[in-house]
C-alpha cells in the first residue's frame, strides 16, 4: 500500500485492465499549463514594485517597447531578479530529477548532498578574497564539485550504500554551510551586500551580467541532461542489465552526476543555497505526471522555474516583512515538505525488485 | 558452425578474495542450447557473470568465436550477447513496451532517433513472448511468468546471436516454467539463437537442452550431451543425493528420481 502512495498511483491501479496511466498523456497538458502560469507569474513580476506599472505596458517594455522610463525599469530592474529566479529554479529541479533517478532515493537532491551549500561556500570564499564579480559563476561551480568529491571520499569508498550516502551529504552539507556563516562574519566588508544570498538563498540584486553567464550555462548542462536521457534510463535497469546492454555504468553514472552537479552549482551562483526546490519539484511532478521520463525531467524544469519565481513574488510582495529573502520562504514549505518525506522513506520499500 | 561458440580458457572468477570459479576450461558449443546445472552457490550465476563481461576475471580468458571478450568495446559484445539476469530491477512503473525499448539501447548512437530496425525488432520481441496485449501495462504489476516474458522479450529486442539466461523459471509455477522453456527452445529452434541458461530442474535440463554443463565448487564436474553425462553416479558426486536416472517416459531423455528418503538416510530413519 506504502508503494501505490510513494508512486502517486491511486489504488485502482491494481487492475492494470482498467488502470490509467497519467504520463504519457497529462505531461504535455501539463507542460502547457506550466508555461502558462510562468507567463502570468513574469508579467506580475515585471508590472509590480516600488513603481507600480500597467502590465501591458511592462511586458511591452521587457521585449523594449514603450517609454524609456518603463523599459529601464522592466529590463534593468526587474527583469534580472526575474529571469535569475527562473534560470535557477529550472537548474534545482531538473539537478534534484537527475539525483533523485540516479541514485534511486527521494532524498537525494543538490541541496540535501551539499552541493549548493558547496556551491556557496565557493562563491563566498571568492568573493572574501576579493575576486570579480564575473567569477562568481566558475568558484560555485568549483565549489560545488568539491563537496561531491568530498562526497565521494567519505561516502564512495565502500560502495554506494545510498543510507550512508545522505548522511555522509548531511554532514558535508552542515560543514559548508558552517564555512559560509564563518565567513560571512569574518569578512563583513566583502561580503556586506550579498550575505543573505549565501547563508539562506536570494535572488535580489541580480545583474544582467551573473544571469547571462550562468543562464548560458545551466541551458547547456539541461541540453546535454537530455542527450543522455537515454543512458539514464538504461541504468535504471540495474547495473546487470545496463553492463548486457553495452552502457559503461560507472562512466554513464559520473555523466549524469556532473551533468546535475553543473546546473545545481550554477543556480547557486544566482540564487544562493535555495532550499525545497530540489528536493520537492521532482516528488509534485511525479504526483502530477508519473514515474520519471525525458519529458518529466523537463516538467521538473518547468515546475522549478515557476515555484523559485512564485516564492520570490511571495517575498517581495504579499508578505507584511519587507527585505526578506526567497530562501526564506521555500525552506518554510521545505522543512515539512522533508518531514513527510522521510516518514514515507522510513516506512515503505524502497523499490521493486524483479 | 563454430559461429557464437563462447570458450573459456583457465578461467578464475573471484568476488574480492573469495574464488567462485576456478581454472575453468569450457567449451560452450555455438548453436546449441546449454544448460548450466550445479548445487546451490556452485558459481552457476558467477560463471554467466564473467561470461557476459560483467565480472573480470581475476586469472584466465573468456573468447567468442576466439575474440577475448573483455577486449571488445561494450557495445559490440552487446550486439552480438544479451543476458536476462537473475533478479533484473524493473524501473518503477515502466510500460511492457518502454522496457523493451530499451533493449535496443546498443543498437542506438547518442542522439539517433527511432529507427524502423528498432521497431520491427521491438514488435518481434513483443510477438514471440506473447506480450504484445500486454504493451501498455506497468511491469511491477504483472504476474511473475508475465514479467518474466517481457524481461525475455528485451533481451530478444536486442536482436543477439547469443542469449544468457541466469535462472528463468525460478520462482515461475510448473505452467510458467514450461512457457519460459518452450519459448527458449522456439527461439532456438526458429530464430537459430544459441542460449546458454541456467536451471534447478535438472529433468528439464536434460529435456530442453543439447548441452549440459556441470559445476560443483567452481569446478567443472561433468559436460557433454544430457544422455551422456547425467547419471546416478554424477547426481551423487555433484548433488549428494542417491537416485535412479530413467529414461523420461515422454522424451527419453534422461530423468533423475531421487531414493526413497529411508534409503538414503538409512542410519536416521532406523
Amino acid at each position: 500500500m506504502s508503494d501505490v502512495v510513494r508512486n502517486g498511483k491511486p489504488a485502482g491501479a491494481l487492475s492494470p485492465a482498467t488502470g490509467h496511466r497519467p504520463g504519457r498523456r497529462r505531461t504535455p497538458l501539463l507542460a502547457v499549463a506550466g508555461v502558462v502560469v510562468l507567463c502570468a507569474l513574469v508579467t506580475v513580476a515585471v508590472a509590480n514594485g516600488d513603481m507600480p506599472l500597467p502590465p501591458v505596458d511592462a511586458v511591452k517594455g521587457l521585449f523594449g517597447v514603450g517609454d524609456f522610463a518603463t523599459v529601464l525599469v522592466v529590463q534593468e530592474f526587474r527583469a534580472p531578479r526575474m529571469v535569475a529566479a527562473i534560470v535557477a529554479g529550472a537548474g534545482l529541479a531538473v539537478a534534484g530529477a537527475l539525483l533523485q533517478r540516479l541514485f534511486r532515493n527521494p532524498l537525494a537532491s543538490p541541496d540535501v548532498m551539499g552541493v549548493t551549500g558547496g556551491a556557496s561556500f565557493g562563491a563566498v570564499a571568492m568573493l572574501a578574497a576579493g575576486a570579480s564579480q564575473a567569477l562568481i559563476p566558475l568558484a560555485a561551480l568549483g565549489g560545488g564539485l568539491l563537496a561531491a568529491v568530498l562526497l565521494g571520499v567519505f561516502a564512495w569508498r565502500a560502495g554506494v550504500s545510498v543510507t550512508r550516502l545522505v548522511l555522509v551529504a548531511l554532514a558535508v552539507q552542515a560543514g559548508l554551510y558552517a564555512a559560509v556563516n564563518f565567513m560571512v562574519v569574518r569578512f563583513p566588508a566583502e561580503l556586506a551586500g550579498s550575505a543573505l544570498q549565501w547563508t539562506t538563498g536570494s535572488v535580489y540584486g541580480r545583474t544582467w551580467t551573473e544571469v547571462w553567464s550562468a543562464g548560458g550555462a545551466v541551458a547547456v548542462a539541461l541540453a546535454v541532461a537530455f542527450a543522455l536521457h537515454r543512458r539514464l534510463a538504461v541504468l535504471d535497469l540495474g547495473d546487470d542489465s545496463a553492463g548486457a546492454l553495452g552502457l559503461n555504468t560507472h562512466a554513464a553514472r559520473l555523466q549524469v552526476l556532473v551533468v546535475a552537479i553543473v546546473p545545481a552549482s550554477l543556480a547557486a551562483s544566482l540564487a544562493g543555497p535555495v532550499a525545497f526546490v530540489a528536493l520537492a519539484v521532482p516528488h509534485m511532478v511525479r504526483f502530477l505526471a508519473g514515474p520519471p521520463t525525458a519529458g518529466t525531467t523537463a516538467l521538473s524544469g518547468l515546475a522549478g522555474a515557476v515555484l523559485l519565481l512564485a516564492s520570490d513574488l511571495v517575498t517581495q510582495h504579499l508578505l507584511p516583512v519587507s527585505g526578506l529573502p526567497v530562501g526564506v520562504v521555500t525552506a518554510t514549505l521545505g522543512a515539512p515538505w522533508l518531514l513527510v518525506l522521510m516518514i514515507r522513506q522510513s516506512s515503505s520499500v524502497n523499490r521493486s525488485v524483479r | 558452425m563454430t559461429a557464437n561458440q563462447l570458450s573459456t580458457h583457465g578461467l578464475d572468477l573471484r568476488y574480492g578474495d573469495r574464488l567462485i570459479v576456478g581454472g575453468l576450461d569450457l567449451v560452450l558449443p555455438g548453436g546449441a542450447v546449454t544448460a548450466v546445472v550445479g548445487p546451490n552457490a556452485c558459481g552457476k550465476s558467477t560463471l554467466l557473470r564473467g561470461l557476459t563481461r560483467l565480472l573480470a576475471p581475476a586469472a584466465g580468458t573468456v573468447a567468442l568465436d576466439g575474440a577475448d571478450i573483455h577486449r571488445m568495446p561494450a557495445r559490440a559484445l552487446a550486439l552480438r550477447m544479451g543476458l536476462l539476469p537473475q533478479q533484473p530491477v524493473t524501473p518503477d512503473a515502466i510500460t511492457v513496451e518502454a522496457l523493451v525499448r530499451l533493449g535496443r539501447y546498443p543498437h542506438q548512437r547518442l542522439l539517433s532517433p527511432w529507427s524502423s530496425a528498432d521497431h520491427q525488432a521491438v514488435e518481434e520481441a513483443l510477438r514471440r513472448t506473447g506480450t504484445a496485449p500486454l504493451r501498455d501495462q506497468p511491469v511491477d504489476q504483472l504476474s511473475g511468468g508475465q514479467r518474466q516474458r517481457a524481461w525475455i522479450a528485451l533481451a530478444l529486442a536486442q536482436d543477439t546471436d547469443l542469449l544468457l539466461l541466469d535462472e528463468p523459471t525460478t520462482f515461475l509455477d510448473l505452467r510458467h516454467q514450461l512457457d519460459v522453456l518452450d519459448l527458449v527452445a522456439a527461439l532456438h529452434s526458429e530464430a537459430g539463437r544459441t542460449v546458454v541458461m541456467v536451471l534447478h530442474d535438472l529433468g528439464q535440463a536434460a529435456r530442453y537442452a543439447d548441452h549440459l554443463v556441470v559445476l560443483k565448487d567452481g569446478q567443472l564436474a561433468a559436460a557433454g550431451a544430457p544422455a551422456d553425462v547425467l547419471d546416478a553416479e554424477l547426481v551423487k558426486s555433484v548433488f549428494d543425493v542417491d537416485c535412479r536416472v530413467i529414461p523420461d517416459p515422454e522424451t527419453g531423455t534422461p530423468l533423475v528420481v531421487p531414493k526413497s528418503s529411508a534409503q538414503r538416510h538409512p542410519a536416521v530413519t532406523a
